[in-house]
């Protein structure tokens, strides 16, 4: 990002009144798409037929944020948000259960758009964070260790993800909203990933990998304001 | 349109938006690799080695039509087994799993098979007496940035004096090669690939054991023994493999997993020839002479693990991990020590060798408490003729050129083509060998 692009970053942040306006706790089904998780996964379970049961994608998974929104009259307000996603490969074969565990922390800024006039209670979240990432292997249900450390690979990127939702309320301040996610995550460093899952480096994968994601799930939100 | 039109309407758009894509995606996705190749050849896998058995039971899991045909008269390759030398079943091949993150590791966890860590101790035999530190630490080589000189070049660069070279001698026998030809640069840089682990684990039953139960069992039917190749034909559509005897095979594919030492000799001769670029990567290989020599003694005299001697670099207990009574002393000797005693001539001369260092060690005690040895000299052996191999000076890419597969028909696999840092292992033959069996069936889609 050049430094321009960046300074009008931080003057649109600093332009939207900061004050509280609205809490907001979700939690989503998240569905996930990484081609290069894929193909390690793919690649471990090609390589061991002597595993029946081969170790799931990381596909299904949850994800679960806060957001503040930054109190502004406008309809287009600013807020941030801290997420985590959670995923799990789990198989189980005779002496060797293997479980993955891929888990995300995303700390982001974004803007809100709700427009009541026009778009009744539709609104759209556009969130741009930085995502950063731990997965972890267990065997037979302890965490995998070897030299005396556990097996692991830890991420750092960036993510975008656009959301519509839709208010509905319950109490004065109180509203709820289903809402739809599109997540974008166009890289993420994670050169350790296929140490953990395939046990090896630079065989089968990059050391880093863009995930496509979609969410479906639920919010509540406290509102200060009726609407 | 009113709030509940809405949300019926909005409750349409998000399953169709978000499960109908994901339920696609889903179903184009599978769990295993290369599940919707399907390939109707024959492969032909040239070594039963470690690599050549893995290549075969994958393929025979993936229902693939394949034949391996192996020079020797058993399978195996550098790992092999002697039985009533001793109480237990001695590996006289490979016999240290490298590490515990690694698919052969996944295995025996699967299987079940009993290992044991081995934490032996490290002494050296260091101006004429056994200590257990040394005035410098001398495992030196795996820093960074390291000079593309030899290991002995480069401990003499670092300060080490002459008092040192039987030491370093055998840090570099570990790798399986003279201390004067492996490069300190490209050593580390193999090095940096290296995840599976520093811990080394003993096999209560032997390594090759597992690996015959595990692996070859279930593909003995498709192994034909004592069938050197000495040419393949890769002119035409299908190619053609040619034995000793002038006996023909014909395959669609082919995985050679002979020993680097076997391409290095050209003792195989390839119709078109091999590009120029692959024979001098080959070339640019080592792979030195190597030997284990089994010492049985009545009693137990020795250290757990000795570096250091001028005849053999290193002389380990050998029944660290093994349920036994017996005392069993492995002379575990690489490079230009193995060539010396190669060059002796005769097992029993080299023993006489041995003896004779342990006696000078040991006050006598070796000759005096000797029942017995047994000599395997890699170097003689015809279809393996060395260890395995190392990285040299200006060793380069050459590994990967050699590992690259020709025309999408030959492949090669084996420890000295495994690309990922796993090299010389029994586990990195393992990896090349699915690498290379997933970059054919990758090559054969349509």
């Amino acid at each position: 990002m050049r430094l321009q692009h960046l300074y009008y970053l931080v003057l649109l942040i600093v332009s939207i009144n900061a004050s509280a306006q609205e809490l907001k706790v979700d939690l989503s089904y998240n569905y996930s798409y990484s081609n290069q998780l894929d193909k390690i996964i793919q690649t471990y379970n090609f390589s061991r037929p002597f595993l029946t049961e081969k170790q799931p994608l990381f596909m299904n998974g949850l994800n679960s944020s806060v957001s503040y929104v930054f109190k502004n009259e406008r309809h287009l307000k600013s807020g941030i948000n801290l997420a985590y996603s959670y995923f799990r490969s789990a198989a189980e074969n005779e002496n060797f259960n293997m479980t993955l565990q891929l888990n995300f922390l995303k700390l982001g800024y974004f803007l809100h758009y709700e427009n009541p006039a026009k778009w009744k209670g539709l609104y759209t979240d556009i969130i741009l964070s930085a995502t950063s990432s731990g997965l972890f292997r267990n065997v037979n249900g302890k965490a995998f260790i070897y030299d005396e450390a556990t097996s692991k690979a830890f991420g750092i990127g960036g993510e975008l993800n656009l959301k519509l939702g839709y208010y509905l309320q319950l109490k004065n301040q109180t509203y709820v909203s289903p809402f739809i996610s599109i997540v974008y995550t166009p890289y993420l460093y994670s050169p350790n990933s296929e140490v953990v899952i395939n046990q090896t480096k630079g065989l089968c994968a990059k050391n880093w990998t863009s995930i496509l994601g979609a969410q479906i799930g639920l919010a509540v939100h406290l509102r200060q304001e009726k609407k | 349109m009113d709030r509940r039109q809405f949300i019926k309407q909005s409750t349409f758009f998000y399953l169709g938006g978000l499960l109908i894509p994901s339920t696609l995606l889903s179903s184009c996705r599978k769990e295993n690799l290369l599940d919707v190749v399907k390939f109707d050849g024959t492969v032909m896998i040239i070594g039963a080695g470690a690599a050549g058995l893995y290549a075969g039971y994958l393929l025979k899991s993936k229902g693939i039509d394949f034949k391996i045909i192996e020079a020797s008269n058993a399978i195996g390759g550098r790992m092999g087994k002697l039985e009533g030398f001793a109480d237990y079943t001695i590996d006289t091949g490979a016999q240290w799993l490298h590490g515990k993150n690694n698919i052969l590791a996944d295995l025996i966890q699967a299987k079940n098979v009993q290992t044991t860590l081995d934490e032996t101790e490290l002494s050296y035999w260091f101006n004429s007496q056994i200590v257990t530190t040394l005035p410098q630490d001398p495992f030196i080589f795996e820093e960074e940035n390291l000079p593309d000189v030899s290991f002995k070049d480069y401990a003499h660069q670092k300060g080490f004096g002459t008092e040192y070279d039987a030491i370093v001698e055998a840090i570099a026998g570990d790798q399986g090669a003279s201390a004067s030809l492996l490069s300190a640069y490209w050593n580390s840089k193999d090095e940096e690939n290296w995840v599976s682990g520093d811990e080394d684990f003993k096999f209560q039953q032997s390594y090759f054991e597992v690996i015959e139960e595990h692996i070859a069992q279930p593909i003995l039917d498709q192994i034909i023994l004592n069938t050197p190749v000495q040419s393949i034909d890769y002119s035409a559509d299908k190619i053609i493999v040619e034995d000793i005897n002038n006996v023909s095979y014909s395959a669609d594919r082919v995985i050679l997993t002979v020993p680097i030492s076997i391409l290095k000799l050209n003792e195989i001769t390839f119709n078109p020839v091999l590009p120029t670029e692959k024979t001098d990567a080959f070339a640019k290989f080592g792979m030195g002479p190597g030997m284990k020599v089994f010492l049985k003694f009545s009693t137990k005299f020795y250290a757990d693990a000795l570096y250091g001697g001028t005849i053999c670099g290193a002389y380990v207990d050998d029944t660290v991990g093994k349920s036994t009574s017996a005392n069993v002393l492995l002379a575990f000797i690489m490079g230009d020590q193995a060539a010396y005693l190669h060059s002796l001539g005769s097992d029993t001369a080299i023993t006489n060798a041995l003896l004779q260092e342990l006696d000078g060690m040991y006050n006598g005690q070796a000759s005096a408490s000797f029942i017995a040895s047994t000599v395997f000299d890699y170097t003689a052996k015809p279809f393996i003729k060395g260890a395995y191999g190392f990285s040299t000076i200006e060793m380069g890419n050459a590994r990967e050129i050699a590992a690259q597969a020709i025309n999408k028909r030959l492949y090669f696999a084996g420890e000295a083509m495994n690309i990922n840092g796993h090299h010389q292992t029994v586990h990195g033959a393992v990896e090349s060998a699915y690498n290379a069996v997933v970059n054919f069936l990758n090559d054969s889609k349509k």
